[in-house]
């Protein structure tokens, strides 16, 4: 005999917990069928149910609009709906609890690591986009303005905009969109983990990310600790009954500020700090060496973390070199940094069918930004698959920065993306500096087909 | 403290001829504020509205529940309207309202003791015979007859 548990609830907790509860008892009842409904309603928790229910039971029907403590169900199987269905359809959530598969016997023991896993993972994955997709639409609007301010420059000869022009207008506008990413990024994720109390620390700790170079990889990590520190101080924060309004417009706020912004200065930032001096140091002593290999190396960082402490080192110790009269590390980190957006670009065009419609769309406007040397155009797909798709952007940045080096490409301006190309003189050997492009850009698409799941997850 | 307490005669609409939601939930306010229970008409009417915006109170079966809190309510309080014709409540099984039970509780809670007789009639309206009995009562003192059977 299948038993089963239900636990209704609604916010104002007067009606519909009851009759939600009533609902499923009495459908149970024509069913045949023994359940056990706890209520939590206005009046507290009533017909509470035991660990030992819980451990005995088939499974559990959550028909609920507020939280009901569902971390004691973890590893059960779950059916959860909105309260309302369960007036409106408790025999159809009696038959689907029914026929949900029982988890292992030794469900006493709170979870079953396989399953719970999955879920974990789910949820990382759910956090993650919620930021990434927020943060899509800065990338594309930012992104494209800046491509479209190098045309002003351009056209002056130069690779700087004119002070006052329309031109240094838009490269303002695109910077200051590009510039709430990492931002957007880390509130939005923290947001998907807290719900609103989550918004304030996850902006602060993103801005505190971007200001301390810590990119897009920072802003993951700040996201996340945002949102649990957040979700935590909510949970477990007891006040008196008459200073219970406080905590939502105070404490939390200020806590949870408080605590990702230390942790931010103090366990995240000093590493970085200390990381770029080492990369710098390092990138310095070899440089003289082997030239196809120090190509590689820099093209691997750009990819890296797209705007990072690994990419901004890059960046600077080749533009560092230009002073020095020195073009083809700025040539190899120019290449591998348009190859990410390229790549993905190209991969969406070769296997439509393994991407979102909108990873495809977005894969267009990447095509845009990967031409203007604007590597950002990548992140969100690098953000939303870090473990498969940054290796992936790393080796096509890597091959295109090799292949820059051992033909000797030579870049003299920093920065500029494919306007660059038509401004003579500017580019050592042209046409194996494309190839090198073409060739890194190949490498990355096939290798993004290569590691990416099977089926876009939606 | 019984169902006699919560709802008066003052309150019951047996029938209503109203024909909006709006409308339903202004005259059981009103006839809440004669049984004395309200004190602030407009309040009350604006916190049921509100809530009715959050998400419908027509829990389907033909029973619409609408309830508020608010200051302008002076102790807690129930209202009964059947209606002429079916009210369109936007409820969840799409069906009209044939009646309604509106609640009305005070800002400052005092006790919860009504909240155990709006729980015991919320089970109460999930049985097809308890509605069909209050769908055929003719009389005020019938529906509160009723109602006291049921629910004490």
């Amino acid at each position: 005999m299948k038993k089963l548990l239900a636990v209704t609830a609604c916010p104002t907790g007067i009606a519909h917990t009851y009759m939600a509860a009533e609902s499923l008892a009495k459908a149970a009842k024509e069913k045949d069928i023994e359940i056990k409904v706890e209520t939590r309603g206005a009046v507290g928790v009533e017909n509470g149910l035991t660990p030992q229910e819980i451990a005995e039971a088939h499974a559990i029907i959550i028909a609920a609009d507020t939280d009901v403590d569902e971390a004691r169900f973890a590893g059960k199987p779950v059916v959860r709906v909105p309260v309302a269905q369960g007036i409106k359809i408790p025999g159809e959530l009696i038959t689907r609890a029914l026929n949900m598969q029982p988890s292992s016997s030794t469900a006493a023991a709170p979870t079953t690591p396989a399953d719970s896993g999955v879920k974990q993972q789910n949820l990382f994955y759910k956090h993650l986009m919620n930021g990434v997709s927020n943060m899509l639409p800065l990338v594309i609007a930012g992104g494209l303005i800046i491509a479209f301010s190098f045309l002003f420059a351009f056209t002056k000869g130069g690779v700087d905009q004119v002070e006052g022009s329309l031109g240094a207008a838009l490269s303002t506008i695109g910077g200051a969109s590009m510039g709430l990413m990492v931002i957007v990024l880390s509130g939005f994720i923290s947001f998907s983990i807290a719900g609103k109390p989550g918004l304030a620390p996850g902006l602060v700790g993103g801005v505190l990310a971007k200001d301390m170079g810590a990119g897009f990889i920072g802003g993951i990590i700040a996201g996340f600790i945002a949102g649990y520190v957040a979700h935590w101080l909510i949970k477990h924060i007891k006040m008196p009954r008459n200073f219970e309004g406080l905590k939502p417009i105070l404490i939390v706020p200020v806590l949870s500020v408080l605590i990702i912004g230390l942790l931010m200065v103090y366990v995240i930032g000093e590493p970085i700090q200390w990381l770029l001096a080492q990369l710098t140091a390092w990138l310095t002593n070899m440089g003289a060496g082997n030239a196809i290999l120090l190509g590689a190396i820099l093209g691997a960082m750009m990819a890296f973390d797209m705007g990072g402490p690994f990419n901004k080192t890059a960046y600077t110790f080749a533009v560092g070199l230009l002073g020095a009269s020195i073009f083809t590390p700025m040539a190899a980190v120019m290449a591998a940094g348009m190859t990410p957006p390229l790549g993905i670009w190209l991969a969406t065009l070769i296997a439509k069918k393994r991407f979102t419609k909108e990873e495809r769309e977005a894969g267009k406007v990447a095509s845009i930004l990967g031409l203007s040397f604007i590597t950002e155009g990548a992140i969100p797909f690098g953000a939303a698959d870090p473990i498969r798709i940054i290796p992936s952007f790393m080796v096509g940045s890597a091959v295109a920065g090799a292949l820059s080096m051992m033909f000797g490409c030579g870049l003299h301006a920093p920065h500029g993306g494919v306007f660059v190309l038509f401004i003579p003189n500017a580019i050592d050997h042209l046409g194996y500096y494309v190839l090198s492009i073409a060739i890194g850009t190949v490498v990355t698409a096939l290798m993004v087909l290569l590691l990416k799941r099977k089926a876009p997850v939606v | 403290m019984n169902i006699r307490e919560l709802l008066q005669p003052e309150s019951i609409f047996l029938p209503s001829s109203v024909s909006t939601r709006e409308e339903a939930i202004q005259q059981l306010a009103e006839g809440m504020t004669a049984a004395g229970a309200v004190t602030d008409t407009a309040d009350y009417v604006r916190a049921v509205l509100a809530r009715e915006q959050q998400s419908s109170t027509g829990i389907g079966f033909g029973v619409a529940i609408p309830h508020g809190k608010a200051a302008g309510v002076a102790r807690a309080v129930l209202g009964f309207a059947r209606f002429q014709q079916p009210i369109d409540w936007d409820s969840l099984d799409g069906d009209p309202a044939q009646m309604a039970f509106m609640i009305g509780v005070p800002e400052a809670n005092a006790g919860n003791e009504h909240l155990q007789i709006l729980v015991a009639l919320s089970r109460k309206l999930i049985h097809d015979e308890f509605r069909a009995e209050l769908l055929q009562a003719s009389s005020k003192e019938e529906i509160l007859d009723i109602l006291s059977r049921n629910i004490g």
